[in-house]
């Protein structure tokens, strides 16, 4: 089915027209160039063909998926080469004098440290006064400081921030406990009766059971019991049921 | 300018007060004299304190005057403190402050592609020894040095216009053609 599907789709290109895998094999023997063929356009008439076809089937477009990414990655690829390549050209004589003006200013600050380390040397022996402002003019007292190192003073600072708390009791909340498996039976309900809405169903519920619901109605989806659309965002949600496949009772328990 | 003995005495009490470098101006401002009469007091110490005369010497760095010991005296002080006065650069932080020198304010990252290596721990030894400092932040975000007084005192600058002109090292023609050669050879030893 796979193969026949692509195997299907006619491509009428600028530098090409035929079957797709017959394309394929063309590139891959590079009979046609892959720099001259135009990929979007091979998607584009992928789309075209599918419309045609009316279905989707998820094998097929993952093959094709597949081998258009392997073409891009192979494209993208020759067109970096190649690239690559100029660059090389033009570089070894850029880069030499590029080298050359960072070796020439190493060599600068080379000898420039070495002149520092003269200076420094020249200066050999030449102290000066390391005098601490006096007391009387230092911005805080030294004792006063001392007194903080004193364990005693620092387990005062920290006081009772090392002690637990006593638990506080919550035992005046009430935990709301709102089951998926709950909710599922009310919107099995609600389907059993027909179609209904998904404001219907919560009608009155907390935030909780809303969320809840929901989760619930895509446990449904999930399982093909009911489909849900909605026209446009924040808009209601119309939910119903399959008509054609039997819901089945399995989370019910 | 006629001397004024008073202003000298008092100019060299403030200096043997300070530890730091005292420009005319602060001075001025403190002994409430002259600018012009400060730097005829200064003249008048200089002579007072010329090298071979007393244990100390007048000098000018960092952008003002200071007193400090002859280097004659530096065995006796050594044997008195104990530890020499600063220890020398390794030569990974010569170079980075020399770079810092002639192209402050500089970040870290230039530094290290200037010399090639990384400039870490040298400039971690030098904003250690007070030699260079944080001097905010270039646009990338990156912090940006300069060196401190601390750095023109301990190597006898009077300013950072003192620091020769870095062009004095420019490699001679001779020397960069024969660079070009050799960068020029390695390249073709690699292609082939």
């Amino acid at each position: 089915m796979t193969a026949v599907a692509l195997a299907n789709l006619e491509l009428d290109l600028d530098v090409f027209s035929g079957p797709f895998d017959l394309l394929l094999t063309l590139v891959l023997r590079e009979e046609v160039d892959l720099l001259e063929l135009q990929l979007a356009e091979v998607v584009l008439a992928y789309l075209d063909h599918l419309e045609q076809r009316g279905e989707l089937d998820l094998e097929t477009a993952t093959e094709f998926i597949v081998l258009v990414a392997a073409l891009l990655e192979l494209k993208s690829r020759l067109m970096l080469s190649s690239e690559e390549q100029e660059l090389l050209d033009i570089e070894p004589e850029q880069a030499a004098e590029e080298l050359l003006a960072r070796m020439l200013d190493a060599r600068r600050f080379r000898a420039a440290a070495a002149h520092l380390g003269e200076l420094l040397d020249a200066e050999h022996g030449v102290r000066f006064r390391i005098a601490p402002p006096p007391p009387n003019l230092r911005r805080a007292i030294v004792h006063a400081a001392d007194g903080s190192h004193d364990p005693q003073v620092l387990g005062e600072a920290i006081g009772r921030m090392l002690l637990m708390p006593p638990a506080i009791s919550v035992r005046h909340i009430s935990t709301l406990r709102i089951t998926v498996a709950e909710r599922l039976s009310h919107l099995r309900e609600l389907l059993r009766r027909g179609s209904f809405s998904f404001d219907e169903a919560v009608r009155g519920a907390d935030r909780m059971t809303v969320a809840v619901t929901l989760f619930a109605l895509l446990e449904l989806y999930k399982r093909g019991e009911a489909e849900w659309e909605q026209q446009e965002s924040f808009g209601e949600i119309a939910i119903h049921g399959r008509a054609h496949e039997a819901p089945a009772e399995v989370l019910a328990g | 300018m006629s001397e004024q003995p008073e202003l000298v005495r008092t100019v060299e009490a403030l200096l043997f007060l300070s530890s730091d470098p005292l420009s005319p101006g602060e001075l001025a401002d403190a002994t409430e004299a002259g600018e012009g009469a400060v730097v005829a007091a200064l003249a008048v110490l200089a002579e007072e304190y010329a090298p071979g005369l007393r244990g100390i010497r007048l000098r000018e760095l960092g952008g003002g005057w200071t007193l400090a010991s002859d280097p004659d005296t530096e065995d006796a002080a050594r044997r008195l403190f104990s530890r020499p006065r600063a220890s020398t650069l390794s030569p990974a932080q010569a170079e980075t402050l020399a770079i810092v020198a002639y192209l402050q304010p500089i970040s870290r990252p230039e530094i290290t592609r200037i010399r090639g290596v990384s400039a870490d721990s040298a400039s971690a030894t030098l904003l250690d020894r007070g030699l260079i400092e944080e001097a905010g932040h270039s646009q990338f975000g990156a912090v940006l040095y300069r060196t401190t007084p601390q750095f023109l005192k301990l190597f006898g600058l009077r300013s950072l216009d003192e620091l020769p002109d870095i062009a004095r090292w420019d490699p001679t023609p001779e020397e960069q053609a024969e660079l070009r050669e050799r960068l020029l050879r390695a390249g073709e030893a690699r292609a082939s």
